[in-house]
């Protein structure tokens, strides 16, 4: 069904392609979420063939920045119910096919 | 201690003496003396020594290397001859001598106090009796120094000792201990055997304070929940609305930007009322004809004048072809505005000529309905009515400047300054004929009414100035009082002068006396005259042809002339407004549309379309199809006053004609 769905849509892409980072939902604050969308901007670009690394960097480097236990998902399909501590929550599409969720939950 | 060599020759009592305890075998010794491995020559051979001087004490014997070598062979024996052996001493008690005890054969040669006792000692024993509790400890360096000139058969001696104690039925427990203690002594577990009269041991325990636990909760920060699915086409999806989103926003930008281009782009008309102090009958029948001003600038904003016939207030309207139902700029004036005209560059910038002489400048980006710039109303204005106003090329520094024409015969300079206008007097327009004899004897300069003015489109120093006499007079704004050239061009007042857009040397003239002509510079007959039949408020050229023009007449017509259609008579007259009731004033061509605006006496404006055939381009001729429009129009225009350049009877006669039959 994934295998259809991408042909599908590469179908469609041949239209238009569209690959930069949209935000969906978010309730950072401004700064705090530019610079997440750009950490997972760059996340994506450096292991865009393998979810789980950039998943983990992005973790890290959420840590490090804005304190600990963040929670990161990097992936193509997926469904989830989290619960997030306010302000901390970014939900993203990145380059035409990635979904990306950051959160931060203790 | 005594075991080491000592420096000197060791005494001979302790020698025997160890000897004596140690092996109790009577042999020689061989005693090497430490001086002997000292000697220079022996076999020492340390690197340290070298190069160093030896000692010798002055009693030293000098021996030779044989004797050196020789050895001597010392006995030792137990006994200590210097020991008297049968030592009496007298008793006065016994009144005898008694035999004393043989002195020891040792010589205690240091003793030092110890803090702690040897677990063997009856000292010890005594202590444990008392304090069993205190457990003896271990043998100290002191102790052993002590103990070290007991050889180790005194210890199986006392071992034996220790055999005979435990027959002498010694507690059971405190042998247990004590054999403890000694076996502690090698296994590490040390015991305190403490010299009670040298040791002290102090503690003290500080009371022990309670634990106690303490702990509060904060709120937790507040958190939230979200449950998504994603999958391709969600992700799909949601970009490509995104960018539909997007577009939307770019196109709405777009059409805000263009609508307000347009809207820019739109030519404003701008009324103001104004009217006439009924007690100036000339200036009232001045009035009443209507002098328009129309200014095309870079943005192509028409702007229109209309004054009506009261003088005590007046009002700056800008309008928009849009909204024609009410101004978009609206500014009162309590003097009639009888003129005006915007900057061509900037074009908020609006100055207005006043019914009593005043010129304001207005800001019509400033929400303030006050000029910004106004000139005093006592001392720094015109004598008379301000009939046109005129924006002239920025100075050098940036200032804005303009020129105005007033009923008092001067034509001034203003410039704008930081807080006011500063006036400079460019011409007084004197009329050419004699000084007349005043009423008090004094003579008099005739001056003339300036009403129109325009600037030549290349040379900004050069401008015509219309008089109320008719003259049109071609001036410098280089030299004051100085005409360059007189054209007597009109029985009446003259209302306008207007340069063509194409040939700076070409201008139109319109006056109360009907006429419309057309004049080329320097040249005092006019090339063409067109009789209107009726007072001739304004002309304009068209911007967009070198030879249409349009003209209003005080019966509501409007002229449309194309000479290259037709020399003679306009190619369109057309009834505007209601006859009788109105007299139109003031007319303007649309730098971009084929709109024309003309205003009336009453206030009214009224927009007119030009036809097709009104506004027909200049077509190039076939075989270079590249020409510039604006250079077919000159040449159009060149190609059509040639005809009319020699002073041919044609134009005078259809003049006449005219004339006549309108008459």
């Amino acid at each position: 069904m994934g295998d259809a769905g991408e042909g599908k849509k590469e179908d469609e892409n041949k239209k238009v392609i569209h690959t930069y980072p949209l935000v969906v939902k978010s309730d950072m604050s401004d700064e705090m979420k530019s610079e997440a969308i750009e950490m997972c901007v760059t996340a994506c670009e450096k292991f865009n063939a393998n979810n789980e690394a950039a998943a983990k960097m992005i973790k890290e480097m959420m840590d490090k920045k804005c304190g600990p236990s963040w929670q990161v998902v990097v992936g193509e399909g997926y469904g989830f119910e989290i619960t997030f501590e306010c302000k901390t929550l970014l939900y993203m599409f990145f380059g035409g096919n990635v979904a990306i969720v950051v959160w931060k939950c203790s | 201690m005594p075991q080491k060599p000592p420096p000197r020759k060791p005494p001979p009592v302790t020698t025997q003496k160890s000897a004596s305890r140690l092996r109790s075998i009577k042999s020689p010794v061989k005693v090497k003396s430490s001086y002997q491995l000292r000697e220079p020559g022996g076999e020492e051979s340390d690197p340290w020594l070298k190069g160093k001087s030896l000692l010798k004490p002055d009693d030293q014997l000098d021996l030779s290397e044989k004797e050196l070598q020789e050895e001597i062979t010392r006995s030792l024996v137990v006994k200590n001859p210097l020991i008297h052996s049968d030592w009496v001493e007298y008793s006065y008690k016994d009144r005898a001598f008694i035999s004393c005890e043989p002195q020891p054969n040792f010589i205690t040669v240091q003793e030092l106090e110890s803090k702690v006792i040897h677990v063997e000692s009856p000292e010890a024993a005594d202590q444990l009796h008392e304090t069993p509790q205190v457990a003896p400890v271990a043998k100290s360096e002191d102790f052993k120094n002590e103990i070290e000139e007991e050889p180790i058969k005194e210890d199986e001696e006392a071992d034996e000792e220790k055999d005979e104690e435990d027959d002498d039925k010694f507690n059971e427990k405190r042998e247990a201990d004590s054999e403890m203690q000694s076996n502690g002594a090698s296994e590490g577990q040390k015991k305190k055997l403490t010299n009670q009269f040298n040791f002290s041991d102090r503690a003290a325990l500080t009371s022990v304070y309670p634990t106690r636990e303490i702990g509060t909760q904060t709120i937790p920060p507040p958190r939230n929940t979200l449950n998504e699915y994603v999958t391709q086409w969600i992700i799909y999806d949601t970009y490509q609305q995104d960018y539909e989103a997007q577009q939307r926003e770019k196109e709405k930008e777009r059409v805000s930007k263009m609508t307000s281009q347009v809207k820019k782009e739109e030519p404003r008309k701008k009324s103001s009322k104004g009217g006439m102090d009924p007690t100036m009958v000339r200036l009232l029948q001045a009035a009443k004809i209507i002098e328009r001003m129309v200014n095309q600038n870079l943005y192509d904003e028409i702007s229109q004048v209309n004054f009506e016939m009261k003088a005590t207030e007046g009002y700056v309207c800008l309008f928009t072809l849009k909204n024609p139902s009410f101004p978009e700029y609206i500014n009162y004036c309590d003097s009639g505005a009888m003129c005006l005209d915007i900057h061509s560059s900037r074009s908020n910038f609006i100055v207005v000529g006043r019914y009593d002489g005043s010129v304001a400048v207005y800001n019509a980006h400033l929400p303030i309905k006050e000029a910004q710039f106004e000139s005093n109303s006592v001392t720094n204005k015109h004598g008379g009515i301000v009939w046109q106003v005129c924006w002239g090329p920025d100075l050098i520094d940036g200032d804005l400047n303009f020129f105005s024409v007033s009923a008092d015969g001067k034509v001034c300079s203003w410039i704008v300054m930081q807080n006011e206008l500063s006036q400079t007097l460019v011409i007084h327009l004197l009329l050419n004929i004699d000084p007349i004899a005043g009423p008090n004897g004094n003579q008099m300069n005739l001056v003339g009414c300036g009403t129109a003015i325009s600037f030549h489109p290349e040379n900004p120093e050069i401008f015509l100035v219309g008089t109320e006499e008719g003259n049109i007079y071609k001036c410098s704004t280089a030299y004051a009082s100085l005409y360059l050239f007189t054209y007597e061009a009109h029985h009446m007042p003259v209302y306008r002068i207007e340069y063509n857009k194409y040939s700076p040397d070409i201008f139109i003239s319109c006056g109360a006396d009907w006429r419309v002509k057309i004049w080329e510079d320097g040249r005092d007959e006019p090339l063409f005259v067109f009789d209107l039949g009726c007072s001739v408020g304004d002309v304009k050229w068209a911007p967009y042809s070198s030879t249409v023009f349009a003209a209003v007449t005080e019966d509501c017509r409007i002229h449309v002339f194309d000479l290259n259609v037709n020399k003679y008579r306009g190619i369109c007259v057309q009834n505007v407004v209601a006859k009788n009731r109105f007299k139109l004033s003031r007319l303007a061509f649309n730098w971009y549309l084929p709109v024309i605006i003309i205003g009336d006496d009453k206030g009214f404006i009224t927009t007119v379309k030009l036809s097709p055939n009104l506004r027909v381009k200049a077509k190039p001729p076939k075989k270079n199809i590249q020409m510039d429009q604006r250079i077919l129009e000159q040449l159009k225009l060149e190609k059509l006053l040639a005809l009319v350049r020699e002073p041919t009877a044609s134009s005078n006669v259809i003049d006449a004609e005219q004339s006549e039959t309108s008459k």
